[in-house]
């Protein structure tokens, strides 16, 4: 009798193990999957004085090419999808000035320009967003290629004048919004 | 690779797959040698016992608190990056987890003491791995989708919390019953560390915010540590290709495994207590111990903080000198200011402590167990025998210390022996991960063989790929309740 109990009871647990079941999964959902976090973050400031500008004569008064690896790293170039460059400009300056950003490649041909003129104080904030990549954007491989970052501004203005506004300067404001594949 | 692919992506998402160390079937059930190794003051009865080497004692568990595989990979038409984001990544909290454990016994036996009967000895080798990891929730959110249009929002760096570590443990038990209604026991172990890991103790935040000068600012405030030991040994072995890696390998654990690796101390406490002629409690506080871990450690910290709003060029000073990286000197300055740094400092970790309780209580008719005596209920074990009954009832409370705190769990079990033959314990356990764990326990003994088989989580076999969590234990046993 207890030869008969054991046996049932190993039996029931045995087709209990066997007969459990699974409902269907589709494991080549994998492939599906797709995680494409986008990242914000500020790029370049850039402030020149009312004082600096009148100091220099001629109407280009800077221009400077800044190293800016962020973009050409590999973690971005070779993930980055689309994204949006932010641009802020204000000028609370006597002078109608403008502004020249240019991306560099790592041998300093231009891939892309954006050119800001800006009246005289009083004026509004510029604020203008360029999109990469995408249907509409401009090509993203721009954004990978980018080394280095080429600032430049004219004056075209005088160099005696100075704003009523208190601390007068131009103010060049930029931020980036990058889409990445990570899978 | 593409197993290995699918391999990481179940890890990843199913995240809280669970790995629990209760063993509610196994405790207390005193027909079983492997009871002893969680109450080593368990009543017992058997004069000696050897375990089949490797085979007397092997469990695995496993289960899920917040998400199934099910959850991901059901073939239900709805999009797998929906499922993630509204299940895993949105879906799951802080407090759910990821942990495991194994044991697989090497070596096990006992004997009652020849000069003193009412000790029994018991001894052994057991391999085991333990790991737990919490979901990092926040981390996980910025990973998925990033810190876009999410100003003020502090990701929090405190909810990457995960340890683990294998190990083997030397044990050696005495069982002694004090009087007729108590029996104490207590273990010693010695741990062999072969592999350890934990980062549980971080804090910090990253959060975007409108900047001061530039449009936006991004904060890191990290105070993080990552702690290895023994895993350096492993990677090392396995770049190198010109060697013969398995053999490597297994030379690795077994030196580590046998002392040479990170050593530690530890034991185990517990009780029974008749309360009456057929009410027992029981008691058991395992691994109570520490390991120090030295000779192959690297750890990692990050501790710091900074703030970003991109590069800054603030004329006229920003001129001063002409071949002025500020890119360069943006990134040296973060480094400094939240340095990425490693060492190989020894440290010590403690085991995760873990606590039975039971009351039990028996009916039915009475049999005899091991030898005939004429012991009674207060008697079990001085003679080889005691007066055992065909039924018991109970509950049980089990509780580990886990990084964010004790994880409890409530057990209620049925247990029905069948002469010395056959005994069977069915319990139903309410955690945190389930509310319809029914588990079942059979343990045959045909002659001096002893066979126990325990499975968990009966009902989740309609559904495997569904299941919060299933476990198995299974051993075998050579029993005597004769004269040595």
């Amino acid at each position: 009798m207890k030869n008969i109990s054991l046996n049932s009871i190993v039996l029931f647990m045995c087709l209990g193990v066997l007969s459990s079941c699974a409902e269907k999964q589709d494991f080549d959902q994998y492939d599906d999957i797709s995680v494409t976090p986008t990242l914000e973050g500020s790029i370049l400031y850039v402030e020149t004085p009312e004082r600096v500008i009148n100091q220099i004569v001629g109407v280009s008064f800077f221009s400077q090419i800044f190293n800016f690896d962020a973009f050409s790293e590999d973690f971005i170039a070779e993930r980055v999808l689309d994204g949006v460059v932010t641009y802020e400009v204000e000028n609370t300056t006597s002078k109608e000035l403008d502004i020249t950003v240019e991306f560099l490649d790592a041998s300093d041909n231009v891939l892309d320009t954006e050119n800001f003129a800006i009246d005289p104080a009083p004026t509004a904030i510029l604020r203008r967003e360029i999109t990469y990549g995408g249907a509409s954007g401009r090509n993203i491989d721009i954004i990978r290629n980018t080394s280095s970052i080429r600032v430049s501004a004219e004056n075209l203005g005088d160099n005696t004048s100075t704003s009523g506004l208190p601390d007068p300067k131009i103010v060049l404001r930029s931020s980036a919004k990058l889409r990445i594949r990570l899978k | 690779m593409r197993k290995f692919k699918l391999a990481l992506a179940t890890l990843f998402l199913g995240h809280a797959l669970l790995f629990s160390q209760n063993k509610q079937v196994l405790y207390d059930f005193t027909e079983i040698p492997q009871a002893l190794l969680i109450n080593p003051g368990m009543q017992t009865d058997y004069q000696w016992y050897a375990g089949i080497p490797a085979l007397s004692g092997i469990s695995f568990q496993a289960g899920s608190s917040g998400l199934t595989v099910h959850d991901i990979f059901a073939d239900d038409g709805v999009d797998i990056n929906e499922k993630i984001r509204q299940k895993a990544i949105f879906g799951m909290g802080i407090t759910d987890e990821l942990s495991g454990t194994y044991q697989i016994d090497l070596l096990n036996g006992g004997f009652r003491g020849k000069n003193r009967p009412a000790d029994f000895y018991s001894f052994g080798i057991y391999h085991e791995g333990d790991a737990i990891g919490y979901w990092f929730k926040d981390l996980a959110i910025l990973a998925y989708q990033g810190n876009a249009d999410q100003l003020g929002r502090e990701f929090d760096l405190g909810h990457l919390k995960t340890r683990g570590e294998i190990l083997n443990v030397f044990h050696f038990g005495v069982n002694r019953q004090m009087s007729s209604n108590l029996s104490l026991g207590a273990r010693a172990k010695i741990y062999s560390g072969i592999i350890d890991f934990n980062s549980t103790n971080n804090d910090g935040h990253f959060v975007t915010n409108a900047g001061q000068n530039n449009l936006l600012s991004n904060t890191i405030v990290a105070d993080m540590q990552l702690r290895t030991s023994g895993i350096e040994s492993f990677r090392q072995a396995l770049s190198d290709d010109s060697a013969d890696q398995a053999a490597e390998i297994t030379r690795i654990i077994t030196k580590r495994g046998f002392f040479g690796g990170d050593l530690g101390l530890g034991m185990d406490l517990g009780f029974s207590y008749n309360l009456n002629e057929q009410t027992v409690i029981t008691a058991s506080l395992l691994d109570l111990g520490f390991m120090y871990h030295s000779g192959d450690t690297r750890n990692f910290t990050l501790k710091g903080s900074a703030t970003v709003e991109g590069v800054e060029i603030i004329l006229p000073d920003a001129l001063a000198d002409p071949n002025a990286d500020f890119w360069q000197e943006l990134v040296d300055e973060i480094e400094a200011l939240v340095p990425f740094e490693e060492n190989n400092n020894g440290y010590i970790s403690f085991r995760p402590t873990k606590l039975y309780s039971s009351i039990r209580y028996n009916f039915g008719k009475p049999m005899q167990s091991g030898v005939a005596c004429d012991c009674n209920y207060k008697s079990s074990g001085q003679k080889g025998g005691a007066v055992q009954y065909a039924n018991s009832v109970g509950g049980q409370l089990y509780a580990i210390n886990r990084p964010r705190g004790p994880q409890t769990a409530l057990t209620a079990f049925y247990l029905r022996r069948f002469g010395r033959a056959m005994a069977l314990k069915t319990t139903y356990t309410i955690d945190k991960f389930s509310r319809t764990n029914i588990g079942l326990g059979l343990n045959a003994q045909a002659g001096p063989v002893n066979i126990y088989l325990i499975a968990d989580n009966l009902l989740a076999y309609r559904n495997i790929a569904d299941t919060h969590y299933a476990s198995f234990q299974i051993g075998l046993n050579i029993i005597s309740w004769g004269k040595k």
